[in-house]
């Protein structure tokens, strides 16, 4: 800026004319006003400049402005013509008016770009440190003239930044920019030979962000660096089109993969390919510490004293011919006819995306759910069954009203029919929920549903459980009906859910769900719209649930906790599929069947939650008396 | 020969903003001269192949500083923006996020510096790419990502420094940790890539019609969400890192780039777009780590081992070397018929429990259906 040489002021006004001519073609967001003329200088020029028309200008009526102005906006010069033509055809009296009416909207344009340039200038003079500590608002020239001094001492400052006579100066000195650039990009340029994954050239900046310098990578071979299981990957990145016939490219307009057309010409290679790819990458903790491990051999053994980071690289390929070759190459490189690189920039993957922070918190006793909107788990954490002793296969496809306690089920039908009209997170109050073992823990959960942003219906409740207190005293014992291999494991074994709290009670709470999601599918039913099939099975699905939940308590006294939870599952597996009624009913006289396969499933899942107790009551396996207490199934 | 031409209220604000961006450089680390290859080259290098400009935003939303080459990618050049307030520039729905972004986060907490957001911006370039009229301005979709310079003299001085690239989805070579996948509006499958077999385990068939929500993993889910949003709004969008579950239990975690275009059939073999055809989403989805696996299954597994450990032991077990000792009185060495049953039972257990025991909880409800 400081380098625009300053004309006369006839230039001047003739190269504003100009750029008034031009600005007309822009639209009005663009321009920024401002034609205040007699000063139309830049900056540094400001202080030969006489204080009085800038003052005078601002207080003088807009009907002398067309004489006192130099460098007048043409259009506004021809119009001006035109209105002292026609005014000097009219009466005198009416000049005066139509002169003023027609001036008002230009006044109001003036005003404008008169607020603009105050404006402006007032935030020049907060900005300078000299115009800071003065009491009352200083004059515009003067703050123009501080102004100049400043960015003088600011050139003065800056390390010969605009010594390059030959680039075109600009804003910013290189340095600045490339520090900049780096900061807000957390990555650095890599460039690597494909033949043989040297790396040829690094920026500085890697040493910020893998803690290696840039000595200690350049000349390496890249694949050291990378982790192992990528380096496949990043190989492929490097091939060219000659040994990989068929390279699968996305055209994004079609949305289809393209296969290019093979074999394509090394020319083409230099400018088209590109490549974007993440990969894992090597970096130490302390910084120039990497010739140090080797002398630690104990430690350089280990895998765990590296870590990776996940970079983001995206970039292109490019070929040089064997001219250009710096002169540190081997004989090997003057056989290969041209040089291949891949030039990239590598990012540092951001961490933090899109992520709400805290907003899921799973701490050890807590764990995550989630279900359908008639509450049939559809996802449990693995941690759940520590704390209710149900294995996720288990509990999937179950209702979560199957393991609420009596008293709850109000309370929880309430809160659900909330969840699915609300778009926030509901807090449920403390409630019981059945473990495997027949007892209760207390967890207090916050759910939240979610909504399809393109279909606006719920698709599914997400629940964040947390335990208030451990399981009670309450156990009901209940022995009967257990399956084959359950029987003799009395001590350890799990009692069935749904029999304590009696069978007229598993009707209904396994269809209290049902009937909600009932309500909520045909609210949206009434509001709209054919959404894209979401509603239809959610349809079928209740009719089907509520067939199903009639004909457990038949089901109760046959088998065990693991096999009633996988009929139901299995008969809501079923029912999910758009089959129609009667296939359902065909289920469920299948259901009435002893399923072979039902039973030796249950046998393991039982001896599985043997074991899982096993664990649970941490028993030290090296010890053998053990194996004594333990009454095996055969 | 812009500056010639530069109206006074133009120069103010460039002035303004070098001011500003000077008290920004000065505040932070000195200015080490760097070797290697020259500033100007390694610069222009670096934008060119990062495809993006560079911009610093003040916390009111002034752009104090483009790259030149922003006018490749608005139309309109470094001299004419820089100064203005990006609020002039970009979509009004994308204001708020733009402010979220721009607030300040506490000094101290060092991960939130980090932004990462998609704005669409006006852009006076016309199909071609050449700069066309100002009044005929379209949206485009930019990537923006950086962080927060704090200044801690004065917070009016602090900006956020970011680098906006275009998202560009087509002629990027797909390497084999890659698959691509349509999808409709909702987020179901539509179409999926051969190659997910191989990297996730499920057959394109199985995951037709299914929701993507359905594959990932629950806390997730706002990160998923946030992505459809972006698509639904913006057209484009980068996913953060999310997981995926895999088939066999576990999980990886994967990064979508995803574009909304019009919806063409992939049966075709030469398909036109078109335009009367609904929208249909494309997704491009990196593996970026392998499977993990779920903790408590290390933990079953290690206890497993252990188990087989004692198994070995337990030929010394107290109650066997009585009953062991018993026959060796009496002259036979045989193995009792117990421990026999027992080891067959333990061996069964164990096989079949750890097949079981990695399945995916979500392959127990639905998918394998289709597998029945």
């Amino acid at each position: 800026m400081h380098h625009t040489t300053t004309a006369g002021v006839s230039t001047c006004s003739a190269a504003l004319r100009s750029l008034h001519r031009e600005r007309r073609f822009q639209s009005a967001g663009m321009s920024t006003g401002g034609s205040d003329s007699t000063v139309d200088k830049p900056a540094d020029r400001a202080a030969e400049e006489e204080e009085g028309p800038i003052q005078a200008e601002s207080t003088m009526p807009s009907v002398e402005l067309p004489r006192k102005r130099k460098g007048e906006v043409e259009e506004r010069q021809s119009l001006n013509f035109n209105l002292e033509d026609d005014l000097s055809r009219s009466e005198g009296e009416d000049q005066q008016v139509k002169m003023k009416c027609f001036r008002e909207p230009h006044r109001q344009i003036e005003k404008r770009r008169r607020d603009k340039m105050n404006n402006l200038i007032d935030e020049l003079s907060a900005m300078i440190p000299a115009c800071q500590p003065r009491a009352r608002k200083l004059d515009k020239l003067t703050v123009l003239r501080k102004a100049v001094q400043h960015l003088k001492a600011l050139k003065a400052g800056a390390s010969g930044a605009f010594a390059d006579a030959k680039h075109k100066p600009s804003i910013l000195p290189h340095d600045d920019l490339r520090h900049l650039l780096l900061r807000a990009a957390d990555g650095f340029l890599l460039v690597v030979r494909c033949d043989r994954a040297k790396i040829l050239f690094i920026s500085e900046s890697v040493s910020k962000i893998l803690n290696f310098s840039k000595l200690e990578l350049t000349g390496q071979s890249l694949f050291d660096f990378i982790h192992p299981k990528d380096i496949h990957k990043v190989k492929e990145q490097f091939s060219s089109s000659e040994m990989l016939p068929q390279q699968r490219l996305v055209d994004a307009s079609t949305g289809l993969q393209v296969q290019a057309e093979a074999p394509v010409r090394p020319s083409h290679l230099a400018t088209g390919a590109r490549r974007s790819f993440f990969c894992r990458m090597k970096h130490s903790r302390v910084t120039g510490k990497h010739e140090g491990k080797h002398s630690l051999p104990a430690a350089s053994k280990k895998k765990e004293t590296y870590r990776y980071c996940t970079l983001h690289c995206t970039g292109y390929m490019r070929t040089w011919p064997s001219g250009q070759l710096d002169p540190e190459g081997d004989a090997a490189d003057k056989e290969t006819p041209s040089l291949n690189c891949l030039v990239t920039v590598c990012r540092l993957h951001p961490n933090v995306s899109h992520q709400p922070p805290k907003d899921v918190n799973v701490k050890a006793t807590e764990f995550v759910t989630r279900c359908a909107i008639d509450g049939k788990f559809t996802f449990v954490d693995q941690q759940a069954t520590t704390v209710i002793g149900y294995l996720p296969q288990e509990v999937l496809g179950t209702s979560c009203y199957e393991y609420f306690h009596q008293d709850d089920l109000q309370h929880m039908a309430g809160k659900h029919r909330q969840v699915l009209r609300s778009k926030e997170k509901i807090e449920t109050q403390c409630y019981k929920f059945r473990t495997k073992h027949g007892s209760y823990v207390t967890l207090q959960s916050q759910w939240f549903s979610f909504t399809n942003p393109w279909t606006k219906e719920v698709e599914f409740i997400v629940s964040s459980n947390r335990v208030i207190s451990g399981p009670g005293h309450t156990k009901d014992e209940s022995e009967a009906g257990s399956s084959k291999s359950t029987q003799d494991e009395a001590q350890q074994l799990p009692d069935i859910p749904g029999l304590s709290t009696g069978v007229g009670t598993m009707i209904y709470a396994g269809s209290i769900g049902t009937q909600i999601a009932n309500e909520l599918s045909d609210t949206y039913r009434a509001n709209s719209s054919p959404s894209s099939g979401a509603s239809s099975p959610f349809g079928s699905v209740q009719e089907k649930c509520l067939l199903t939940s009639r004909s457990t308590p038949s089901r109760e006294e046959e088998a065990g906790s693991s096999s009633t939870s996988q009929s139901q599952a299995d008969s809501s597996k079923e029912a999910a599929e758009s089959s129609g009624a009667p296939e359902s009913r065909g289920d469920l006289s299948q259901l009435d069947l002893d399923v072979p396969g039902l039973s030796s499933f249950s046998s393991d899942e039982a001896a599985m939650a043997v074991i899982m107790s096993l664990l649970e009551t941490d028993v030290n396996m090296s010890q053998s008396g053990d194996f004594e207490d333990l009454h095996w199934p055969f | 020969s812009v500056r010639a031409h530069l109206d006074k209220p133009s120069v103010i604000r460039l002035t303004l903003s070098y001011i500003r961006l000077q008290t920004l450089l000065k505040v932070h680390e000195k200015r080490n001269s760097l070797s290697g290859l020259d500033p100007l080259d390694e610069n222009s290098m670096y934008l060119k192949i990062l495809e993006g400009f560079l911009m610093v935003l003040s916390t009111l939303g002034d752009m104090i500083f483009l790259s030149d080459n922003v006018s490749k990618y608005m139309g309109l050049s470094q001299t004419e923006l820089m100064g203005h307030n990006i609020f002039e520039y970009t979509h009004p729905c994308d204001h708020e996020e733009i402010r979220h972004n721009l607030r300040l986060t506490a000094g101290w907490c060092v991960l939130n510096q980090k932004r990462d957001f998609v704005v669409r911006i006006k852009s006076a370039l016309t199909h071609r790419g050449r700069v066309g009229n100002l009044k005929s301005t379209t949206w485009k979709v930019l990537h923006c990502q950086g962080r927060v310079k704090l200044c801690a003299a004065s917070s009016s001085v602090s900006c956020v420094l970011l680098t906006c690239r275009p998202l560009p989805l087509s002629h990027t070579l797909l390497s084999t940790h890659t698959f691509t996948s349509q999808h409709s509006m909702d987020m179901r499958f539509t179409y999926c890539d051969q190659r997910v077999t191989s990297l996730l385990g499920y057959r394109p068939e199985e995951l037709l019609g299914r929701s993507i929500y359905d594959l990932c993993h629950t806390l997730d889910t706002s990160c998923l969400n946030k992505n459809h949003l972006n698509l639904c709004l913006k057209s484009q969008s980068v996913s953060g890192r999310y997981r995926m579950l895999v088939r066999s239990g576990g999980y990886v975690w994967v990064e979508s780039h995803s574009a909304v275009i019009p919806g063409v059939q992939p049966s075709r073999s030469r398909p036109r777009p078109n335009p009367s055809q609904p929208l249909c989403i494309l997704c491009v989805t990196y593996i970026l780590s392998q499977k993990q696996q779920l903790p408590d299954v290390k933990i079953f597994k290690a206890f497993i081992l252990k188990l087989l450990f004692s198994i070995l032991k337990f030929q010394t077990n107290p109650m066997c070397n009585i009953a062991l000792d018993e026959k060796v009185i009496y002259g036979q060495k045989k193995q009792l018929p117990d421990v026999k049953i027992f080891k067959a039972f333990i061996l069964k257990l164990l096989l079949f429990s750890i097949l079981k025991f990695q399945s995916n909880p979500m392959c127990n409800s639905a998918l394998d259906e289709n597998v029945k």
